[in-house]
């Protein structure tokens, strides 16, 4: 059992998915390691989707739906290890790497440059999110796929958020594909947040609005973009 | 070997037989969230296809499959909200979604007819307020803070609503067991 304060009072909006995206995050981690209230959680959960089964229409879903699920999947891979999202899980819970530390200091580099640092900056990539003069950065930690990759979300107080990336070029036919993570009572759900063929240093404006708690991950993908990622991220950023 | 290990272990037609079995309640629940056949559709896709990734990582323990699916299919159609759905839309959703339980037909192989009819007493027993904060919550994708700016309602309220139906519906339900 948990030393920390029990749940209790926020489970059953945890399970509605009704509470703000802060509250959610401190019943998810006290979640993981308390029994007693991840048995709780199960009973809410058992009581609701029985009711909400209940509640759905009843409605004759369309014909060869069966047929298309079934035939996706035919020759599909399964997950090799574990899913895509409880890699990201597992690397995010990893003790600090040697990247961490790395990200950290380039996330430092940034803030000073946010806040007018007037230093000369050796890397355009540092060049690029030095013309940054409003709004929040935040860093994506390398994964150790790609060790030497950089990226940072920019977050203007007005306008969208868009990504600045350092990355060699992707291979012929692939592209980097950058995603939203949003976090969810099963786990985070990875949402294609836009596609960038090329390498070296260039900004990628992301195409799904950030929310509060939202996580970004960037991928190697297919050129056409995928529906979910398929590879282990190359970088990322638990929350923005 | 049970159905989600088969799934897991990439046999196609172990996700056939678990639609064949929760299908129909997995596309009824993303229709009723969604604004179009259409949508449903393709979300009840998606939300197998994340079962497909996904089925190594269910724990018995954790709860049923049909509870997992269905949680499955109800994330899947909020984040389809969120990212593709007009907000227009999604309000005629909401409109629509005024009850928690509908009147339909329950498919036995998802829920008895006995049992939904007890679940039906339950819900019905239930003061209305409490009723709203759930359907609102549950098929609207509301957060309490949502809930309690849509209906005037103080925030306190809303919660103290939210844990008061939560636990009547959770405790009935346990009983019978």
């Amino acid at each position: 059992m948990s030393q920390e304060r029990h749940v209790t009072e926020d489970l059953p909006a945890y399970v509605l998915g009704a509470l703000e995206p802060d509250e959610r995050e401190t019943v998810a981690a006290h979640l993981e390691t308390c029994r007693e209230c991840e048995r709780d959680l199960s009973q809410f959960e058992e009581a609701l989707y029985e009711a909400a089964a209940i509640g759905a229409v009843e409605v004759e879903p369309p014909r060869g739906l069966r047929t298309r699920i079934v035939l996706r999947h035919r020759d599909a891979r399964v997950p090799s290890t574990t899913s895509w999202d409880d890699r990201i899980v597992a690397f995010l819970r990893r003790p600090l790497p040697a990247a961490l530390p790395l990200a950290l200091a380039v996330l430092l580099v940034v803030a000073f440059v946010v806040v007018g640092a007037t230093r000369q900056q050796a890397d355009s990539y540092e060049r690029a999110l030095a013309g940054v003069v409003d709004g929040r950065v935040v860093a994506l930690a390398p994964t150790g796929v790609n060790p030497n990759a950089r990226a940072a979300v920019v977050i203007p107080t007005q306008g969208s958020a868009y990504l600045v990336v350092r990355i060699p070029a992707p291979p012929a036919g692939k592209a980097w594909e950058a995603w939203v993570l949003r976090p969810g009572a099963s786990g985070p759900t990875a949402i294609p947040a836009g596609i960038a063929e090329r390498g070296d240093v260039f900004t990628l404006p992301l195409t799904v609005p950030l929310s509060a708690g939202d996580g970004v991950a960037i991928t190697l993908e297919p050129a056409v973009g995928s529906a979910q990622p398929t590879t282990e991220p190359v970088l990322v950023a638990q929350r923005t | 070997m049970r159905l989600v290990e088969r799934i897991a272990s990439g046999d196609a037609d172990a996700l056939g037989e678990l639609y064949d079995r929760y299908g129909r309640v997995a596309f009824g629940l993303v229709y009723r969230m969604l604004p179009s056949p259409e949508a449903a559709e393709e979300v009840t896709q998606d939300a197998f296809h994340a079962v497909w990734r996904q089925a190594r990582s269910y724990r018995p323990e954790r709860g049923s499959v049909r509870t997992w699916l269905l949680a499955i299919c109800r994330n899947a159609a909020i984040d389809w909200r969120r990212t593709r759905g007009k907000r227009l839309e999604r309000e005629v959703t909401i409109e629509a979604a005024a009850e928690l339980l509908s009147d339909a037909r329950v498919d036995e192989r998802v829920v008895s007819a006995m049992r939904a009819e007890r679940i039906r007493k339950i819900v019905g027993e239930l003061p209305k307020e409490q009723r709203d904060v759930l359907a609102l919550a549950f098929w609207g994708g509301y957060s309490q803070s949502e809930i309690a700016a849509r209906t005037g309602t103080p925030l306190g309220t809303v919660k103290s609503r939210v844990r008061l139906a939560m636990n009547k519906l959770r405790e009935s339900l346990e009983d019978e067991r």
